[in-house]
Formats: C-alpha cells, structure tokens, sequence
C-alpha cells in the first residue's frame, strides 16, 4: 500500500493515532531505526494535546463530581472558601482597633469596599467577555460538529462543481448525506458586485431549493453547512448570482454547476 | 496551563497514588471540565460523555503510581486517555471494533517519543492559535485532521470517506500538523 519511502509521511497519521494493524506495526518499527520521524512525531505531541483542549469548554453536571469522587473531596472547593490574605490582614486589624480609633478603621473598610466594588465591576466585565467567547466557540464547534456529522455519514456522496461562464476558473464540491445534511466549500468566486450575493441551490427533479447565501472571503473561497429536507432527491446543485437577500427560486447566472452521480 | 498548576499537578497525582481522595477532588476540580468537554465534542452524547469522565478518572486513580510527571503533565495524561476512550466508545457504536492504538501506544510505549515538560505546556492562548490555525487550514486538511481525531477515523477510512488517495491523505496531515505546530510555536515566542 507504502511505497517504503514514503514511511516518512506517517508522522501525522501516527501522531493522530490514526494508523491501524500491519501499516501501525511497520511504521513503529521504522520509527526504531529513525530518528528523524521520531522527532517529528515528539515535536507534533503539543499539537495534538492543544487539539484535545481546543473544542468549546462545557460546564460538567455537578453531580457528576460526586460520581467521581466518591465521599470526602470537599476540600478543593472549601480551600477556595477560605479568607484572601488581605481579609485576613483586615480582621487582625480590627482586633486592635479600640487602640488605634474606629475613625481610622471606617476609613480602610470604606476604601476596602471601594476597591471590592472596582473588582466586582472588573470581574462583570471579564464574565461578560467570557461568555461571549465562550459562545463564539460553541458556535464554531457546533458548526465543525455538523460538518463532521456529513461526512462522518454513511450515506454520504460527493459532487464536483464546475465554474461556468465569467466563473470558469471557480471550482466547487458538496458533500450531501440524505440524514444529516450537506457541506459545500468554493473556491476562486469572482468578488461579488455591490448589492449581490451567491446562493447555493439544491436542484430537485421538481424545483430547485435554497441551501443558503454563499459570502466569499477575499480570495473568492467558502465554505457553508446546511440543512436539508431529507425528503428530496437532489439530481444536481447549483450556485447562481442573486440580488442581496436571496430569493425564493433562481434568476441570475449560473456560477457553478455539477450533477449529482444516479 | 500555568507552571504552578502543573507542580500542584505533580503533588497531587502523588498522593492520589497513595489513596488520597481529596487529592483526586483537586484534580477533578482542576482538569474535570477539559475532561468533559473533549468527551463530549467526540460522543456528541452527555449520558455518554459522563461516563467517560468517570472511566478516565476512575482510570487516573488506579493507575496514578504509574504516570511519570518528568515525561508529560496530568492534564495532558487524563485528556489523551478521555480521548482514546470516547473514541473506542464511539467506534463500539457504529460497529467499527478494531482498537485505536493510541493513548498506551503513540505516547507511553516509545520512551523517547514524549516532548519534555517545557513544550507540552501548552498555554490558553497557544490552544487559541491552534484552533484560529485550523479554522483557517485548507478544508480537505482540516477535515481529514478532524476526521483522525474527533471521528477516530483511520488512514484508509478518512482516505474512502473523502475519497482521496492514501498519499493524499498522509500528505494532507502531515502538512496540516506542521502547520498547527508552527501556530503553536508562534505563541511560544510571545
């Protein structure tokens, strides 16, 4: 299947842990005799650890702490609870007040409270910009998520789309599954004219249905997920140029087109 | 993750390793929600992702006189055992039954092959290069890394799902690391 020269490449593959059976047994055996792919393989284990940290970061049930730590292990969380060393440094000094005069002491609890407020305004401000960005992950990992339900699918099938007319240079591919849905990526779309945009279309031996508005980045590419009914029978898919906003059924230029395999 | 984290770590999987609970309170408290998280973008399922979580754990505390702090921190540890396990599980699903070699295989058996202490720190915002680096990889790289770790998906399956050749497939990831190594390497420096 390896060419033996090719052994090399592996490095990835392996990293991932994604080679299996006699391909997984050859390549741990060259890696005994190579010192430049285990190298290679050590220099790509942070990546992958970064890969297992890099999805949205999702509070666990609390009961599921009682699952995992069976009785006592309450003390993480009392240790947490435990006065900061400036109240701590406050409540001595309270203990002398009487001596040094309440006047002095409501003065430091006035500036303590001060200085507790800015905090709390800081902390507000810092959680409101966490969760933000926790929600921007989540959004990104949810879109990732479908797109890997399409073409983890076993039902899965792929079209190629070709650029037509002032698109000749532009290319297309779709990933459909029936169950779960359809990925579609473009590259080199011309920029869009002002007031337009590219719309995707699912053509049906009845109709042709929308499948979303396509936004090209600067260099013409895109990429998009959708949903679709898993009633319908696609027989091609269809980019066309349309008025901003999209319409209801096709009425521009086709862009790209390409046939979906019988 | 900060350095003293990973010496809180360090103490901590040593008293684990002597029966200590409340030591294994701290490390859930520490690295529970990563645990978690990480099982739950791989199974999709939260009944399912729970219970991987109290398999790694429950793993964590029968074999922590066994993990070497010189060669990997905890967290790394735990979220490459959360990730073998939610892959063997998700594999059990759709009927795939070969084992991933990978959380006994990949890092533990070759001695050599773990990076030292200093490169497996990897810090919030390194992670946050990496994931901006794969969301901007050419699609069919980003896939195929996404397939091998996410879908647990082999050489010759990712190959087949995206129907490329193997060469390609190889190719793609190994270009695809580099990359995201690079981005990784990137953050070292700031």
């Amino acid at each position: 299947m390896n060419d033996p020269d090719d052994l090399h490449e592996l490095t990835g593959l392996y990293a991932l842990g994604a080679l299996r059976g006699e391909e997984h047994a050859r390549f741990e055996a060259h890696l005994e005799v190579c010192e430049r792919c285990r190298a290679e393989v050590r220099s790509f284990s942070p990546v992958v650890e970064s890969l297992s940290r890099a999805g949205a970061v999702v509070e666990p049930p609390l009961a599921l702490r009682a699952r995992v730590v069976p009785g006592g292990g309450n003390r993480a969380v009392v240790r947490d609870l435990r006065p900061s060393p400036t109240l701590a440094w406050l409540a001595a000094a309270a203990s002398v007040v009487l001596t040094i005069g309440v006047g002095w002491y409501a003065a430091q609890l006035h500036a303590r409270i001060d200085d507790l407020e800015a905090r709390l305004a800081a902390a507000n401000f810092r959680a409101g910009a966490a969760e933000r960005q926790t929600a921007d992950a989540r959004q990104a990992a949810d879109r990732a998520q479908d797109m890997l339900g399409v073409l983890s699918a076993p039902d899965m099938a792929r079209v190629d789309l070709k650029g037509q007319g002032a698109a000749a240079a532009a290319a297309g591919r779709a990933f459909w599954s029936r169950s779960r849905g359809l990925v579609f990526t473009a590259t080199n779309l011309p920029a869009l004219p002002a007031g337009k945009v590219y719309q995707l279309w699912v053509v049906t031996p009845t109709a042709p249905v929308s499948a979303g508005l396509l936004h090209p980045d600067d260099q013409g590419r895109v990429t998009t997920v959708a949903q679709t009914d898993p009633a319908i029978s696609p027989v091609a898919m269809a980019v066309t140029l349309e008025p901003e906003g999209g319409v209801p059924s096709p009425t521009g230029d086709k862009y790209l087109i390409g046939m979906v395999a019988p | 993750m900060r350095t003293e984290d990973r010496d809180a770590d360090a103490r901590a999987i040593h008293k684990v390793a002597a029966g200590d609970q409340a030591a294994m309170a701290e490390l859930y408290d520490r690295h529970g929600r990563l645990v978690y998280s990480l099982a739950l973008r791989i199974l999709d399922d939260q009944a399912d992702a729970e219970d991987i979580v109290q398999e790694v754990f429950s793993q964590a505390w029968s074999q922590a006189g066994r993990h070497d702090v010189a060669r990997g921190s905890v967290g790394a540890w735990l979220l490459m055992m959360t990730r073998s396990r939610a892959i063997d599980r998700l594999r059990s699903r759709r009927g795939q039954v070969d084992p991933v070699p990978f959380a006994e295989g990949a890092a533990l058996q070759l001695a050599d092959l773990s990076p030292s202490q200093e490169a497996m720190a990897s810090t919030a915002e390194q992670v946050a290069r990496v994931r901006d680096a794969l969301s901007r990889l050419p699609l069919l790289q980003r896939l195929s890394v996404e397939l091998a770790f996410y879908e647990g998906l082999s050489h010759s399956e990712i190959a087949e799902r995206l129907e490329q050749p193997l060469g390609t497939v190889k190719t793609r990831i190994r270009l695809a690391l580099m990359k995201l190594r690079e981005a990784l390497g990137e953050g070292k420096m700031a």
